[in-house]
C-alpha cells in the first residue's frame, strides 16, 4: 500500500445555476495573456451540447485518454513510437476554431471618430489577427441555455443508446450546466503522452502541473487529455493548463472558481488513495467497472490502519485530519451521491459531480406515485437517468438512479422535518438513508457552509523548495515573464 | 576559381563555421534552454501541416543521414561493401527521393506560412527567411544530384575525400575540389552559413528532440512534495 494524499473537488450540479462567475473570476486571473484570450481553465456549458472546444467528448475523433491494448493500458493516441511518430504534425490537435476566434470589438472608434452617417456600431476583430471580422461564428459558451438547433446540440456522445427524437419536441426539452475544469487525474493521460516530461503530478496534492521552462511546444498533452483541459499558447507556442490554483490550495484557501461561486455548488478536499492500485484500477475490462474500481482506491481516513500506515510513510497530520473531514470523501464515498466525469476514459478524474435533479413531468400531476408510493420515481426526472449515467458512470443507470433517489428523499424529508415538524421515516425506506444521514447531507449539500465545502490543509513550507536562490530573478511570471519571447530576445542567445 | 578564395571557403571557412556553430550551440544550451522549443503553428492553422510537417521533416533528417554517413565513410571501409560507383547509385537514388521529399514540404510550408492569414500574421521576419534560406540549400542539393549523375566516378568520391580531410585538418582539403560545379560550391558555402547561424534561430529545437521519451520507465511522472528536494 503507498499512501497519497490529493486534494479532489466536488461539484453539485443540482445547485448550478450557469451564471459563469467560476469562468469568469478564473479568466481574470489566470488567462487575460496573449495566446490566451481563447481559453477558458474553468468553463461552464449547456448540456445537451457540443461544448467546448466543440465535440470534446467525441474520442473517435480527438483520441483523448487510455485504451486497453490486448489488455494493457496505453494512450489512445498510441504508444511512446505512435506518439513520437507525430511529433512533426499532431493529426489529432484541436484547432483554435473548434473553441472560437477571439474577438473584441473597437470601441475607441465610438468616441474617436468624425460623426457617423449611420448608427455607430463597434465592430468585431480579431484577437489573432487583429483584421475586421466579418460575424463571430461561435464563442466560449455558444450553446449557453440551449442555444442553437436542437440537431446540432444533440450530436454529442451522451445520448448513445437514448431515443434523442423525443427530447427534440419542447414538451420534453431538458438542460443542465456543466462547468468543467481540469480533473487533475489519478490516471492523467496528458503526463503520459508529453515526450518531454514537462507535465507532472505533485505528489503531495496531486495537483497536474505544466513545468512551462521543460515544456517543448510538441502540443502531444492537447489531444492526449480527454477533457480538452490543455490549452495550447499560441503566442508563447507552450501549453498552459488549470493550475487548481495551487498558490492558494498551499495556503489553505480554495480556489477562486470555488471562493467565488455564488451557488455554494463547489467541495474542496483531500481524498487519501492507494497510488499502487492505479494501474490496476484504470485497466478493469469493462468500463461499467471503472466507476467501482475507482471508489476502491480511496482508503478510508478513519481506519486506525490507515492513518498509522499514512503516518508511518510521512502524510502530515494535518493532511490526515483534512481526509477525515473530507466533503469530497462523504459525498463520493460514504454517500455516494457524486461521481466522476466519464469514467470510461480511464483517467481516474478527481473533480467529480452529483447528478442534477430535474422538473418532474406531468405524471405526478396526474397522482402517480413513483418510488415507494411517497417520492417521485427518478423516470419522472425531466433528464432521462441514461444522459446522466452516459455521463458519469460509462452508461450503468443504477448508481446514478441511486443517488438521485437519496436527493429526492432527502428534500422530501427535510420538507417534512422543517414545513411540517413531521419526521416520516418512511420516505427513507429502500433509500439506504438513515435520519442521521439526512441530516448530514442536508448539512453540506443544502445549507453548505463555508468551513463544510472547504478543508483544505496548509502545506508544509518546511518541505518546501528553498525559493531564496531565486530571489531577484523571474518573481511570479505567470508563466510568461522569463519564458516570454521579448524576454528570451533580450538574452545573448535568445533567438534569430 | 583563384587558389586562395578556393583555400578560404573550402579549408578554412569549414572550420571557422564549426567552431562558431559549437560556440553558440553550447553557450544557448548552458544560458538558455529554457527557450529551446518547437515553435509550431499548427494550433492556428492546420491546412498544409500534415504533409508539409511530415514530409519535409521526415526529409530532411533522412537526407542529414545520408549526408553524414556518405560524407565520412572512409573510401577503403565502404569498398568492403561496394564500389564507389553502387555508392554513387545508392545517393543518388536516397538523394533524390527524400531530397524532393523535403522540398515539397518545405515549399508547402512556405505558401502556407505566406497564405495563411493567421500564420502570416504572427509568423517573424526570421520564420521567412529561414525557409526561404533552407529552400535554397536544398534547391542547390538536388541540382547537385544531376552533376553527381551526369559526372566522373571520381569526380563524386572528390567529395567524401574533402569532408575527411577537413575534418582531419589537411592543408590540402579544399584543394580536391578546386575544379567542382559552382553548385556543389555554392550548396557547401550556403551550409556553413546556416551551421554558422544555426545556434541562433529556431533550429534549435532539435536539440531537444525528446528521444528521452522512449527511455522514460513506464507513463507517468509524479514531483516528489513532502521531502525536501536538492536545491
Amino acid at each position: 500500500m503507498k499512501i497519497q494524499a490529493q486534494v479532489a473537488m466536488v461539484l453539485n450540479l443540482d445547485k448550478c445555476i450557469g451564471c459563469h462567475t467560476c469562468s469568469v473570476t478564473c479568466k481574470n486571473v489566470w488567462t487575460t495573456r496573449k495566446g490566451l484570450e481563447y481559453a477558458w481553465f474553468n468553463n461552464v456549458e449547456t448540456k445537451p451540447g457540443q461544448g467546448y472546444p466543440t465535440d470534446w467528448e467525441n474520442q473517435e475523433k480527438w483520441k483523448g485518454g487510455w485504451v486497453l491494448d490486448k489488455s494493457k493500458l496505453r494512450p489512445r493516441m498510441g504508444n511512446k513510437a505512435g506518439i513520437m511518430k507525430n511529433i512533426f504534425s499532431n493529426p489529432f490537435l484541436p484547432q483554435i476554431d473548434d473553441y472560437y476566434e477571439p474577438f473584441t470589438f473597437n470601441y475607441s472608434i465610438l468616441h474617436s471618430s468624425a460623426k457617423f452617417a449611420t448608427p455607430p456600431s463597434a465592430r468585431p476583430h480579431s484577437m489573432i489577427t487583429g483584421l475586421l471580422m466579418e460575424k463571430i461564428e461561435k464563442g466560449p459558451n455558444w450553446e449557453d441555455n440551449m442555444g442553437g438547433p436542437f440537431e446540432e446540440r444533440s450530436k454529442e456522445k451522451n445520448f448513445e443508446d437514448i431515443d434523442k427524437e423525443i427530447y427534440s419536441k419542447f414538451e420534453n426539452a431538458f438542460m443542465m450546466y456543466l462547468p468543467r475544469l481540469c480533473e487533475h487525474c489519478l490516471n492523467p493521460s496528458c503526463v503520459a503522452a508529453c515526450p518531454s516530461g514537462a507535465i507532472y503530478k505533485r505528489e503531495d496534492d496531486g495537483i497536474v502541473l505544466i513545468d512551462q521552462d521543460r515544456c517543448r511546444g510538441w502540443r502531444q498533452c492537447v489531444s492526449a487529455c480527454p477533457y480538452k483541459k490543455i490549452y495550447f499558447n499560441w503566442k508563447t507556442k507552450r501549453s498552459e493548463k488549470c493550475t487548481l490554483c495551487y498558490p492558494k490550495i498551499e495556503n489553505g484557501e480554495p480556489t477562486i472558481c470555488s471562493e467565488t461561486c455564488v451557488g455554494r455548488i463547489r467541495y474542496i478536499g483531500v481524498m487519501l488513495y492507494d497510488a499502487e492500485k492505479i494501474k490496476e484500477s484504470a485497466s478493469s475490462d469493462s468500463p461499467l467497472d471503472l466507476y467501482q474500481a475507482h471508489l476502491d482506491i480511496f482508503l478510508d481516513p478513519n481506519s486506525p490502519e490507515v492513518i498509522a500506515e499514512a503516518r508511518k510513510q510521512g502524510i502530515p497530520d494535518n493532511f490526515i485530519q483534512a481526509a477525515q473531514k473530507s466533503p469530497v470523501y462523504k459525498m463520493a464515498v460514504e454517500w455516494k451521491v457524486a461521481f466522476p466525469l466519464h469514467p470510461e476514459y480511464r483517467t481516474l478524474p478527481m473533480v467529480w459531480y452529483t447528478p442534477p435533479l430535474s422538473p418532474i413531468q406531468e405524471e405526478i400531476e396526474s397522482g402517480k406515485l413513483g418510488f415507494n408510493g411517497i417520492i417521485p420515481d427518478v423516470d419522472m426526472l425531466r433528464i432521462p437517468v441514461k444522459y446522466l449515467a452516459n455521463m458519469f458512470t460509462a452508461g450503468d443507470e443504477k448508481p446514478v438512479r441511486e443517488a438521485l433517489v437519496k436527493m429526492l428523499a432527502m428534500r422530501a424529508f427535510m420538507r417534512g422535518k422543517t414545513v411540517e415538524n413531521i419526521e416520516d421515516e418512511r420516505i427513507l425506506s429502500g433509500t439506504g438513508l438513515t435520519p442521521a444521514m439526512v441530516e448530514e447531507m442536508y448539512r453540506y449539500m443544502a445549507i453548505a457552509d463555508y468551513e463544510d465545502r472547504f478543508v483544505i490543509p496548509v502545506s508544509h513550507k518546511e518541505y518546501a523548495f528553498d525559493a531564496f536562490g531565486d530571489k531577484a530573478e523571474c518573481g511570479f511570471s505567470d508563466g510568461e515573464g522569463c519564458g516570454s519571447m521579448q524576454n528570451r530576445l533580450k538574452n545573448l542567445f535568445g533567438g534569430m | 576559381m583563384d587558389n586562395y578564395i578556393n583555400n578560404l571557403f573550402f579549408t578554412y571557412l569549414p572550420h571557422i563555421a564549426m567552431t562558431l556553430f559549437w560556440f553558440g550551440v553550447i553557450t544557448r544550451i548552458v544560458k538558455t534552454s529554457k527557450s529551446l522549443q518547437a515553435e509550431s503553428s499548427q494550433f492556428l492553422s492546420k491546412k498544409g501541416q500534415r504533409w508539409g510537417g511530415n514530409l519535409f521533416h521526415y526529409g530532411i533528417i533522412l537526407v542529414f543521414i545520408g549526408h553524414f554517413t556518405g560524407l565520412f565513410t572512409p573510401e577503403h571501409f565502404y569498398h568492403l561493401f561496394m564500389t564507389t560507383a553502387t555508392k554513387r547509385i545508392l545517393a543518388v537514388i536516397m538523394g533524390s527521393v527524400f531530397g524532393t521529399a523535403a522540398v515539397v514540404g518545405i515549399t508547402i510550408l512556405l505558401v502556407r506560412r505566406l497564405k495563411d492569414q493567421r500564420i502570416k500574421i504572427n509568423s517573424t521576419p526570421a520564420d521567412i527567411l529561414l525557409i526561404v534560406l533552407l529552400l535554397f540549400e536544398m534547391g542547390l542539393g538536388l541540382a547537385s544530384i544531376f552533376i553527381s549523375a551526369g559526372s566522373s566516378v571520381e569526380n563524386y568520391a572528390a567529395l567524401g575525400v574533402w569532408a575527411q580531410k577537413v575534418i582531419t585538418f589537411q592543408p590540402d582539403a579544399g584543394a580536391v575540389i578546386i575544379s567542382h560545379s559552382i553548385i556543389y560550391k555554392l550548396h557547401i558555402v550556403t551550409g556553413l552559413f546556416i551551421f554558422m547561424i544555426f545556434p541562433y534561430t529556431k533550429l534549435m529545437h532539435m536539440f531537444v528532440l525528446p528521444v528521452a521519451y522512449f527511455f522514460r520507465s513506464g507513463y507517468q511522472m509524479v514531483r516528489r512534495g513532502f521531502t525536501k528536494r536538492p536545491v
